[in-house]
């Protein structure tokens, strides 16, 4: 399998030769082009609970299949969104967690299922609820804005909202910055924008973005027109 | 404190890295990561010309007239932060060096805390272009200075005359004058032509430019959004 990425940071795009036979996954919706030689199937990939699962993660239940049938062919995926996108390869020693919206495409062999966050993913308000990318193979996740990359050695806070996916190796942590708890300067915390960050520690990457959907939207917000009431 | 702008043009974050005991002035939600052993304190800047006071404080935020500011400190060598704007674009550095530049409110990011931020200037009028929320902060001393841009950023050397949309700048130098006066001969030509209102610069001094005017990328896409209740 080879593949290529093209136009990063701001419009990602993903190019997967498949060989004859071999079938690849994404997200419903993410296919660009393909050779006419591709079966596209739409399913309840793993069967009902993973799906169920799947969509707690806030991702889609269904996931479209591309089968290259009778010799080779080329696929190309993009995310709805303006961005990055990247590729892991998974080995089955480390998984990869991936925020909300941010997966993309994988190859077979890798699982994608969610992981409950408990009170964690609850308290956040960001939908720190995640899917876990699993097995071995590749995996293509995507953002809004561009993927940078933060090799942890020392511990990390990140924004909850520019999460995009970290690998299991990292312990991590929904928090306030430090200033910010209740107690010690109660006006960062409900002032500062900044209050819930997630804390990063041990070795690993993660991998954020640098632009934020939710922001944006607030944003846009205010060119809504106003409903007249009658 | 050394800075690098990462993902340009369209993308951009800047990533500063601080040393024990220094400390950055930011934009408040403009934290998307950063290393741990640093302090957070939030304090605010009146937006526009008017009282204190705690209740006025208060009414202030909720009306959305406050600056909320950041101050970052590190507490030992070797720690980051990257900061990103809310919109699609650029980052740029300004080094002050005994002199004063006016920054439009939303593009000011970050600057050294040196640096005297005033947000309740009001040399270019506030209700009067740019809609709701436009204010200007006047950033005074020496020091490093962070801005964004929606869209590319450019600065243009004004030696003489130069005209600028409202919604089109970035930031000035105070070196120069301006004034605020009508794009075209007639008030109907100058709004017809959708130039409602310009900014004439006379004198010697750098003008930040930016490529697109978010007020208007906000009207275009008003009518095509459902409305809102309030």
């Amino acid at each position: 399998m080879s593949f290529t990425i093209t136009q990063r940071p701001d419009f990602a795009l993903v190019t997967v030769q498949l060989q004859s036979g071999q079938t690849y996954h994404s997200e419903p919706g993410a296919m660009a082009t393909m050779s006419p030689n591709i079966e596209l199937k739409a399913s309840l990939k793993g069967g009902l609970m993973s799906s169920i699962s799947r969509g707690l993660g806030g991702e889609s239940l269904i996931i479209s299949s591309y089968t290259s049938k009778g010799g080779e062919g080329e696929i190309t995926f993009a995310a709805g969104q303006p961005g990055d996108a990247l590729h892991y390869a998974l080995d089955g020693s480390t998984d990869i967690y991936l925020q909300r919206g941010a997966y993309l495409a994988n190859s077979e062999g890798v699982e994608i299922t969610s992981k409950w966050q408990g009170m964690r993913g609850f308290f956040s308000g960001e939908g720190l609820i995640l899917l876990k990318a699993h097995g071995n193979g590749d995996l293509f996740f995507n953002s809004y804005g561009a993927i940078i990359e933060l090799d942890v050695e020392d511990d990390v806070y990140v924004d909850t909202g520019f999460i995009v996916a970290f690998e299991s190796t990292l312990n991590y942590q929904v928090t306030t910055l430090p200033g910010a708890r209740p107690g010690t300067n109660w006006k960062s915390l409900f002032l500062g924008g900044e209050g819930l960050v997630c804390r990063f520690s041990g070795r690993g990457k993660v991998w954020i973005q640098t632009r934020q959907i939710a922001t944006y939207l607030n944003w846009v917000h205010r060119y809504r027109p106003v409903q007249k009431s009658n | 404190m050394q800075y690098e702008i990462l993902a340009r043009p369209a993308s951009s974050v800047v990533k500063v890295s601080m040393n024990q005991g220094e400390h950055l002035t930011c934009e408040v939600g403009a934290m998307v990561a950063m290393s741990t052993r640093m302090t957070v304190e939030t304090t605010t800047q009146k937006k526009g010309a008017s009282g204190g006071g705690i209740m006025k404080g208060l009414k202030r935020l909720f009306a959305g007239e406050s600056l909320f500011i950041n101050h970052f400190t590190a507490q030992s060598d070797g720690q980051y932060i990257i900061l990103g704007p809310t919109m699609m674009g650029d980052v740029v550095h300004h080094r002050l060096d005994n002199a004063t530049l006016i920054v439009q409110g939303g593009s000011w990011l970050a600057s050294d805390p040196d640096i005297e931020i005033d947000a309740s200037f009001q040399g270019l009028g506030k209700a009067f272009f740019s809609g709701e929320g436009a204010f200007w902060v006047k950033c005074s001393g020496s020091g490093d200075l962070f801005m964004n841009s929606f869209g590319a950023i450019y600065p243009v050397e004004v030696d003489g005359d130069y005209i600028v949309d409202t919604g089109h700048i970035v930031a000035f130098e105070d070196t120069l004058n301006f004034n605020v006066q009508k794009a075209g001969a007639s008030w109907i030509g100058s709004f017809l032509g959708g130039e409602g209102l310009v900014c004439r610069f006379q004198g010697k001094g750098i003008v930040y430019c930016q490529s697109h005017n978010p007020s208007s990328f906000g009207s275009s896409l008003g009518p095509s959004l459902k409305p809102r209740q309030s």
